[in-house]
């Protein structure tokens, strides 16, 4: 168990998108919910709950998948064998991915209100 | 030449190949049906998708015929409506899938070093599923009942109301059926390349095309199950009139779009991506060196198989979604733009970088180059949500699909077959006649698609039977359907291409294309057996770093080269290091697959005739079938019963208690979850969503009942982990009677479930609310039977001595089941009694 929380573990090349997985349900699902079971007045801009709510988790899924990619670049510097090396830096790429596809598919709420 | 005639072995050596030849030997005859081998099961499934696809080549050449010209009457617009259905289905779920399928199931233990794959019985039975399923799905044209819904069955066009006839339960049953076939093929094939490389092939190691298919098959794991849930869904809406998708009821139509695209986005990745393995492999062996930057396609594949799955939206742009939600997809719609194009850079780079020599698989990869990245583009465009609204439904995106599909797969596919043909028939196929049947092919797809773009932005709705002349659209629709027909004539000389090539085509030799890849290293045609002698290996590349591997492991001089046991055997190796761990023993010729699948064809025709008391009968048959199959395991006489091996060599799987069996119970309570996940949706999203969702105040469900069935399974789980960790202690005393214990909990359990839905008086056919609560509430139900029974099988093994200290694999295996069970069952809890409990029912 204590191994698979190593960065060079392959269990890594699936875990940076599995927290884009879950972020990516979550802010999709809590904007259905949101809009279903409160919706903001619709003459308000972005400056809403909604918005706020999706802001934040999406700030703080991208500094965590971010932290984990420069964490994966130095487990894989650190590493010795080459396959742990290997897996360390294919995961710092998928982590690294993941990180800007949560800012890219988040930022939208920058400019567009929840639910209209 | 066959090994055993080989006349530079010595006679030893010629025993043994003798020896593995006999223990692995196909029966001809009416005992073909018995064959379990991966490579027969592999040729059967991609000779059954070529014919299906021949079949759905057809539909598609009479929808040109009937579109070539304005106001057109070859076809009734019922007819039409059929066919262009038909060719949808057919063509995603009858050729595409499962053609990949077979090519995987035939080549992927070839390529790492296998002899067969890890559940051949599995294969075997997914492959009867998905002819049986086939049948039944294509008969439907001959009686004129063919579904006319379109290929995704959008509701309450395929509802009872709006499809009356027979033609949407035999897509719904039909498709169901065929993706037991696709759910098996995917859970074996993950095993099978985690556990059973050949000794000393790491996971980063392994050829690439292995790693596409291992994404493949997990995606097919997780990405098959919603589907299967909404077409169970949608059958019981039609059969007994359960309002799951109908806004009266509480139910919401727009429920099965979202469960047909949480399946069908990923589709498209699980089409592409074995047919950009094939690239991969292809591409290096052809620019004559290593691909550039394993590792990032690693990476992108990881990428790819995950980006899919949070796409399924982005078909579904005009219901009427919020504008930040539908950002959300287009946004993510794009990413998927990344892992695509790293990889067209790495096979760019490979050629730029390589000693590129052109040949025939090269040219479809050319093609399949300039077809997919145009079709990349045009994907681009539909993720922006005003274009796509602009040209949703029109011939655009027909034409989008088809530059994707066909482009990312087929393409490939026909590389993949020129390239592997030598390995199947030992010969070469033409060139002259391939580069005709190519160009024909790849100039008449660009004349019919190309121009479709345009059809569509002048407007022309796709599924339209025909059109007025005043419309503008008379020549390009001629110039598709003559591009149609082009392409079609590049198809049947691609089919007497390979036709002639197995009578006139020039002797291939060892290693025709100077590939690295192990298969080659196999003897052609090859054996059932494929290596006689199983390598260590620990390159990407065993054939360019050691030509003698094919001499050496024909001579038998590497691992597991003994035969004189009787066993079907395979190195079962580490996951990540490939160390070896056992010895796989695996099943031989049997008729239980085909008998059960037949059972279950029943079962579907019977459902499909609306005979519910025979289709009862026939899935009685089915699970006896099935359990009888499962007797003939671990140490039973016909499996393994003397668990000798050489001096040396790891023990027998059977023999310890990790063995793949374990890894298969595993992945599939990953496809198992993914359907409860999929029920878990449905039911939430029908209580925040459908606009007529009814709640009583009050559940109907009785707690002290449901808490009871908990805690009878959380009892029998923790009982058969004490029985599970005294096992692994070489304590079986009591094991029989223990075992005999938990059936007993699991059968307290279904009957306190039973007793449930009994006392709740549901009226399943009035509110979706009540028949999402029935349908979750037979789930646990049949797990709870099922569980029971697996003890209760278990209490009989351990008496007749197959299952103890010294083969102890199989209540591990159980106890997986178990504790499956009971996560789910309490989450169930939680979402069905508590939540609507604590936060108030009503409407």
């Amino acid at each position: 168990m204590k191994q698979l929380l190593r960065l060079t573990h392959p269990i890594h090349l699936v875990s940076g998108v599995t927290i884009w997985g879950i972020w990516f349900v979550a802010i999709y699902a809590g904007l259905s919910v949101a809009c279903s079971v409160a919706p903001p007045d619709p003459e308000r801009d972005m400056l809403t709950g909604i918005n706020i709510g999706v802001g934040l988790a999406t700030l703080f899924t991208t500094l965590l998948l971010s932290g984990l990619t420069w964490a994966s670049v130095a487990a894989g510097r650190r590493a010795e064998p080459r396959r742990e090396r290997f897996f360390a830096y294919a995961s710092a790429g998928i982590f690294l991915f993941s990180a800007g596809g949560t800012l890219f598919v988040g930022y939208p709420i920058i400019f567009l209100p929840p639910c209209l | 030449m066959s090994d055993t005639k080989d006349a530079t072995l010595t006679p030893e050596v010629r025993r043994l190949h003798k020896g593995m030849a006999e223990v692995w030997a196909n029966p001809r005859g009416l005992g073909a049906l018995t064959v379990v081998n991966h490579t027969s099961v592999g040729l059967r499934f991609m000779v059954t998708g070529a014919i299906f696809f021949l079949i759905g080549g057809l539909l598609a050449m009479l929808i040109r015929t009937q579109l070539a010209f304005p106001d057109n009457d070859f076809m009734s617009h019922e007819t039409y409506n059929q066919v262009f259905t038909m060719h949808g289905t057919v063509m995603m779920f009858l050729f595409a899938i499962p053609i990949l399928e077979g090519l995987a199931i035939y080549m992927i233990p070839k390529m790492i070093g296998a002899r067969d794959l890890v559940c051949p019985r599995l294969s075997a039975f997914g492959y009867f599923c998905y002819l049986f399923g086939g049948i039944i799905l294509v008969s439907s044209l001959l009686f004129e009942m063919a579904p006319a819904s379109g290929w995704f069955m959008y509701t309450p066009l395929s509802s009872g109301d709006y499809a009356p006839g027979r033609g949407s339960d035999f897509w719904l049953l039909g498709i169901t059926f065929v993706e037991i076939s696709a759910l098996s093929a995917g859970v074996e094939l993950v095993v099978s390349i985690l556990r059973t490389r050949t000794e000393g092939m790491p996971l980063h190691k392994m050829p690439l095309f292995a790693w596409y298919i291992l994404a493949m098959a997990l995606m097919i794991v997780v990405g098959f199950p919603p589907l299967i849930l909404g077409s169970i869904l949608l059958e019981l809406e039609r059969a007994t009139g359960m309002p799951f998708f109908d806004v009266a009821g509480g139910g919401d139509p727009v429920l099965w779009a979202h469960l047909f695209w949480l399946f069908g986005h990923p589709e498209v990745y699980i089409i592409f991506l074995p047919g950009a393995g094939i690239v991969s492999t292809l591409i290096p062996v052809f620019a004559r060196r290593p691909i550039v930057g394993y590792g990032w396609v690693v990476a992108a594949i990881v990428i790819m198989g995950f980006v899919s799955f949070g796409l399924w939206v982005h078909h579904m742009f005009t219901l009427g979604i919020p504008q930040l939600a539908l950002a959300f997809f287009s946004a993510a719609s794009m990413l998927v733009a990344i892992p695509t194009g790293i990889q067209i850079f790495v096979w760019l780079s490979t050629l730029w970088l390589g000693r590129p020599v052109m040949s025939l698989p090269m040219l479809w990869i050319i093609g399949f180059l300039v077809i997919f990245v145009l079709g990349g583009l045009t994907g681009v465009m539909l993720a922006l949500v005003p274009f796509n609204w602009q040209v949703h439904d029109t011939h655009f995106v027909v034409a989008h699909m088809h530059y994707v599909l066909v482009g990312g797969m087929l393409f490939p596919l026909i590389a993949g077959l020129y390239y592997w043909l030598p390995l199947v028939s030992g010969r070469m196929p033409s060139a002259r006649l391939g580069k005709w049947s190519f160009w024909l092919i790849f100039l008449g797809f660009n004349l019919t698609f190309l121009i479709m773009h345009w059809t569509g932005l002048l407007g022309m709705r796709r599924r339209v039977f025909t059109y007025d002349t005043a419309m503008g659209w008379d020549i390009y629709n001629l110039i598709s359907s003559v591009g149609g027909f082009m392409m079609s004539a590049g198809v049947a000389l691609l089919i007497l291409d390979v036709a002639l090539h197995f009578r006139f085509g020039k002797k291939a030799s060892q290693n025709p294309w100077n590939a690295d890849g192990l298969e080659w290293a196999m003897s052609k045609p090859p054996t059932p057996y494929n290596f006689v002698s199983l390598p260590r290996l620990d390159t990407r590349h065993p054939l360019w770093d050691d030509p003698e591997l094919p001499r050496t492991i024909t001579e038998g001089r590497h691992g597991l080269s003994t035969i004189d046991h009787g066993r079907r055997e395979t190195w079962g190796s580490d996951a990540l290091t490939g160390k070896l761990r056992e010895v796989v023993h695996l099943p031989t010729n049997s008729w239980w697959p085909f008998f059960a699948a037949l059972a279950l064809a029943m079962v579907c025709v019977c459902l499909l005739i609306r005979i519910y008391p025979l289709a009862a009968v026939a899935t009685l048959v089915a699970v006896v079938l099935l359990l009888r199959w499962s007797w003939e395991n671990g140490a039973h006489p016909r499996a393994a019963p003397d668990s000798t091996v050489s001096p040396g060599q790891p023990p027998l799987h059977s023999r310890t208690m990790n063995g793949p069996g374990v890894w298969t119970m595993s992945v599939t309570h990953l496809a198992n979850g993914s359907l409860f996940l999929s029920l878990l949706f449905g039911w939430f999203y029908l209580w925040t969503v459908a606009p007529e969702w009814q709640m009583p105040e009050t559940s109907p469900l009785s707690p002290s009942m449901l808490v009871g069935a908990g805690v009878s399974l959380t009892l029998g789980s923790a009982w058969l982990a004490r029985l599970v960790r005294r096992l692994r202690r070489d304590n079986d005393a009591g094991l029989g009677g223990g075992m005999y214990l938990a059936a007993g909990l699991g059968a307290l359990q279904t009957v306190l479930l039973a007793a449930v839905i009994w006392q709740a008086e549901l009226a399943p056919t009035e509110t979706a609310h009540d028949a999402t609560l029935l349908v979750a509430l037979l789930y646990v139900l049949i797990h709870a039977l099922l569980g029971g029974l697996l003890c209760l099988l278990q209490g009989l093994r351990v008496g007749y001595g197959f299952v103890g200290v010294h083969a102890p694999l199989e209540p591990v295996v159980v106890l997986r089941f178990w504790y499956y069970h009971l996560v789910v069952y309490w989450v169930l809890f939680v979402a069905i009694w508590a939540m609507p409990t604590i936060l108030g029912g009503g409407t």
